[in-house]
């Protein structure tokens, strides 16, 4: 080693760092791209046939207007929000539990809120003052609490946020648990049953403005601290020993953690209903194309997750047209075969 | 050695424990231990598997609780050191790598957390050491290079990288030849030797290598659970202080300035 290296290696430093950040920055690009495209194209697309044509836009008639700002945009735009944070979600309980198979719902959030709405179905059947109780949550403030309380029953159950063994088998257990209760429940009431089906299966066709106002704070408010937080998830790939070792409070990180993670999650499902694959899928296919840091994994799929429950809700307005398919068959057919496609060119490469 | 130190007398030291305890459940596995490195040295662990040298080097850099007795850093309870000045003064080497999808320089900087905290961003004086260690290491040229993708030998010495970035005034290394060949191994020797030159750092290794640990310039002989003894290397050797702990004899024979370990295996073979 020679007096001038420092400096050579500077200058490799600067090259290196600058030839992998293109690829990062066109990917992203690519997807926002997409996303851009698949909000243009679902303005035009649903049950009521509208022509959308740049003449038709100068010049809307009242009715189209209704549908297409007030029923088709706010649904679009709700749904990448809602999918973002489900692929952010992902991409925590993935980073935090170091696990490729965790989801944004492995502490029994979904379970809970599908609990809570069905109690609270069940209450505004049985009573008057139960009716007002429900009336005055709505069914996405049931489903809030439902997850919260899910959230919360694993959390006591794991004691606390330590044993990431006991936490992972803690959120299974309450989703059984909670899923039986839901089932025993709605067994007893056919009618509550029907009402739920939108609720279990997923759906983005009740997204108004408020929601889409409601999904972007949530997501600004979790995407950003966990940004800022990605440091801590980088060094916990080294081994938690590694990151304690590095100045890093492993109960305070996950217990932050694990809040957004809540946060997102509950109020995803309070406002779209049970969503499966797309936060489990999201973080996989931008493994799959991009090597990255946690930083930019946590924000590469939220874009992901937001792009592919736009492009799911799209499929599930066009399959059977003028009929909708709930969005959830829709993203668990298309997540599902992803995995297989993942699984089997694994086994080929194996 | 008398009982009850009082922390007055740990203030010399750069690191020191009285009486520490620290069992994984029912199973103990050190047993009352009290050691008093002196800042400056490089001093080398050894002793037969299993006999507790992780779980000390573990127990000083405070990351498992200990059942009994207290670790002082720089004469003060480990405990009562925040948890960035324990970062900022001891940086520990885990015995494996993982493969990270982190870069090799992402890694290297995570070094210097410590320093920089959550918010904080990267200055001059972190980028200068960050560079520092990688060169030091041979580590520079796979910058960009994913942990994932580098073979077990080159993750140990971005690791170590890891490790020299934090600038700590102490370095607690579990194994750090582990996957290396001989002569990278001959580096890291090198590389702890100049870390200590001129009192600036102190290295406590683990390193089961026994000729590559004679290079050290104090010795902790582990049985056990226990310490054999703990001396210069010399005083190591006199003492045949190896044999006691490994419970067979040990042959160390010397080789100009360095001491090799000599394998009995050979000799009744051609005898």
């Amino acid at each position: 080693m020679n007096a001038a290296s420092p400096i050579a290696s500077n200058e490799l430093h600067l090259r290196t760092d600058e030839a992998a950040l293109p690829r990062y920055a066109l990917w992203l690009m690519a997807w926002a791209a997409v996303t851009v495209l698949l909000t243009a194209v679902s303005l035009s697309v649903g049950t009521s046939s509208i022509r959308t044509s740049l003449k038709w836009l100068m010049s809307p008639d009242a009715s189209s207007n209704i549908v297409l700002w007030h029923i088709r945009l706010p649904r679009a735009i709700g749904a990448w929000f809602a999918g973002a944070l489900l692929g952010l979600g992902g991409a925590i309980a993935q980073g935090l539990f170091r696990n490729p198979l965790a989801e944004p719902y492995l502490l029994g959030s979904a379970s809970g809120a599908a609990l809570g709405v069905t109690l609270g179905l069940l209450a505004a059947d049985a009573s008057l003052s139960g009716l007002a109780w429900t009336g005055e949550l709505g069914v996405t403030g049931c489903a809030f609490v439902g997850a919260c309380v899910a959230i919360a029953l694993t959390l006591a159950l794991s004691r606390g946020v330590l044993q990431t063994a006991s936490l992972l088998l803690a959120g299974v257990v309450v989703a059984f648990l909670l899923s039986a209760i839901t089932s025993l429940l709605l067994l007893s009431s056919p009618e509550t049953w029907r009402a739920m089906q939108a609720f279990l299966l997923g759906s983005t066709g009740f997204i108004s403005w408020r929601s889409v106002t409601l999904l972007m704070v949530i997501f600004v408010i979790c995407a950003v601290p966990t940004v800022l937080l990605s440091r801590g998830l980088d060094a916990l790939t080294l081994g938690e020993e590694t990151a304690q070792s590095l100045g890093i409070s492993l109960p305070a990180l996950r217990l932050a953690l694990l809040t957004l993670l809540s946060l997102a999650t509950a109020t995803t499902v309070a406002q779209v209903g049970i969503i499966g694959f797309v936060g489990l899928v999201a973080p996989h296919l931008v493994r799959e194309s991009l090597r990255v840091s946690q930083r930019q994994m946590l924000v590469a799929a939220p874009l992901c997750g937001g792009t592919l429950l736009q492009a799911a809700d799209l499929v599930s307005r066009w399959v059977i047209r003028p009929a909708e398919l709930p969005v959830g068959v829709v993203t668990a057919c298309l997540g599902g075969s992803y995995l297989v496609l993942l699984l089997w060119r694994r086994a080929r490469n194996a | 050695m008398p009982d009850g130190h009082a922390p007055a007398q740990h203030a010399a030291l750069a690191i020191s424990c009285v009486d520490l305890s620290v069992s994984y459940g029912s199973r103990l596995v050190l047993g009352g231990v009290s050691l008093e490195i002196q800042p400056g040295a490089w001093t080398s662990i050894v002793g037969p598997n299993g006999c507790g040298k992780s779980t000390l080097l573990r127990a000083l850099a405070g990351l498992i609780a200990a059942d009994h007795g207290q670790v002082f850093l720089h004469g003060r309870p480990l405990q009562s050191c925040s948890r960035r000045e324990r970062a900022r003064s001891l940086a520990w080497l885990a015995q494996t790598s993982a493969p990270s999808d982190l870069s090799a320089a992402q890694c290297v900087a995570l070094g210097r957390f410590a320093h920089t905290g959550w918010l904080g961003s990267q200055q001059a004086a972190d980028e200068a050491a960050i560079s520092r260690a990688m060169q030091a290491t041979g580590s520079a040229s796979w910058r960009a290079r994913r942990l994932s993708t580098l073979s077990g030998g080159e993750r140990q010495r971005v690791n170590l990288a890891r490790v020299l970035a934090v600038e700590a005034s102490i370095l607690l290394l579990d194994e750090p030849t582990t996957h290396l060949d001989p002569p990278h191994q001959e580096d890291v020797g090198q590389i702890l030797r100049e870390q200590t030159r001129g009192c600036a750092v102190t290295v406590l290794s683990a390193i089961h290598d026994l000729s590559l640990a004679l290079l050290a310039d104090r010795l902790i002989v582990m049985g056990r659970r226990a310490i054999v003894g703990h001396g210069s290397v010399r005083e190591a050797l006199e003492g045949d202080w190896l044999s006691t702990a490994f419970e067979r004899k040990v042959t160390i024979a010397r080789l100009d300035d360095a001491y090799v370990w000599q394998p009995q295996l050979g000799k009744t073979v051609h005898d």
